[in-house]
């Protein structure tokens, strides 16, 4: 089954990053596709890169990178949301004089035209942090 | 931004329910969830929006939520028509809950029961909260 995900809440204070996370695992696992991974809302804050969890602690931002990098996962940051938020893509931020290494590796900003892409091309689109 | 280069050429038309069920006010969330269903239009997908709960107050006439330096959403929602997007339904008890009357609301909206709203949305392929 083509399934294609979408994260609205930020990681850390809700539990939408995490149960999305294993919830990718298990269906990669069982073979199935997930087309995309899609953050709004507040969830682009899991593509910051400069995140530091604590040492003994799971970091989400690298965790999410490395689904990209491991499994191929698309991974993208709605560009109006994160740029509400102050996270910027590279070209922006070198326009407006921002923060040009905002978002981690892995990630890729776009439009909401792809959120609905994805919802249109899979089988199932699943919302976590409603 | 990529957008013309991942697009199928011929896309699925889905019916995607949108459910309002709290202000669009007080967070930005309403707000770019309002963006998901304009987006959802312009690909000429088979749009719903279902006003319930503290959603319906959404729909009551004279906002001024400039007062508190808000958004005006009332704009964007008298846009829905120009989207094509004509099948906004509010639930006839979330409106008796708030006292709110068919001519208090500021859109054009057909005011439909609960359980007949229950079986609209089984012909639903996904449904979006926020």
């Amino acid at each position: 089954m083509k399934i294609s995900i979408q994260i609205n809440a930020s990681p850390y204070q809700h539990q939408a990053a995490d149960t999305a996370w294993h919830f990718i695992q298990a269906a990669l696992e069982a073979g199935h596709e997930v087309y995309r991974v899609f953050f709004y809302h507040d969830g682009i804050f899991n593509a910051c890169r400069d995140s530091r969890p604590p040492g003994d602690e799971r970091d989400i931002v690298k965790r999410w990178s490395a689904l990209q990098s491991e499994k191929g996962v698309d991974l993208v940051v709605c560009v109006s949301s994160a740029q509400r938020r102050g996270l910027l893509e590279k070209s922006v931020a070198k326009k407006v004089g921002g923060y040009i290494h905002a978002v981690a590796d892995g990630f890729r900003i776009a439009g909401l035209g792809l959120l609905m892409e994805s919802v249109i091309e899979s089988d199932r689109h699943l919302t976590f942090g409603a | 931004m990529n957008l013309i280069g991942t697009l199928p050429l011929v896309l699925d038309v889905k019916t995607l329910f949108f459910i309002i069920n709290k202000g669009l006010q007080g967070n930005v969330c309403g707000q770019e969830f309002l963006d998901i269903i304009l987006m959802a239009a312009a690909f000429d997908q088979k749009v719903v929006v279902l006003f319930e709960g503290d959603g319906v107050n959404a729909l009551l006439k004279n906002q001024q939520p400039e007062c508190l330096n808000l958004k005006n959403m009332m704009p964007v929602l008298d846009t829905l028509p120009v989207y094509d997007i004509n099948d906004v339904i509010v639930e006839k008890e979330s409106m008796e809950v708030y006292g709110l009357t068919e001519n208090e609301l500021a859109i054009k909206a057909a005011v439909v029961s609960r359980s007949d709203i229950k079986k609209r949305l089984r012909s639903a392929d996904h449904l979006f909260g926020f």
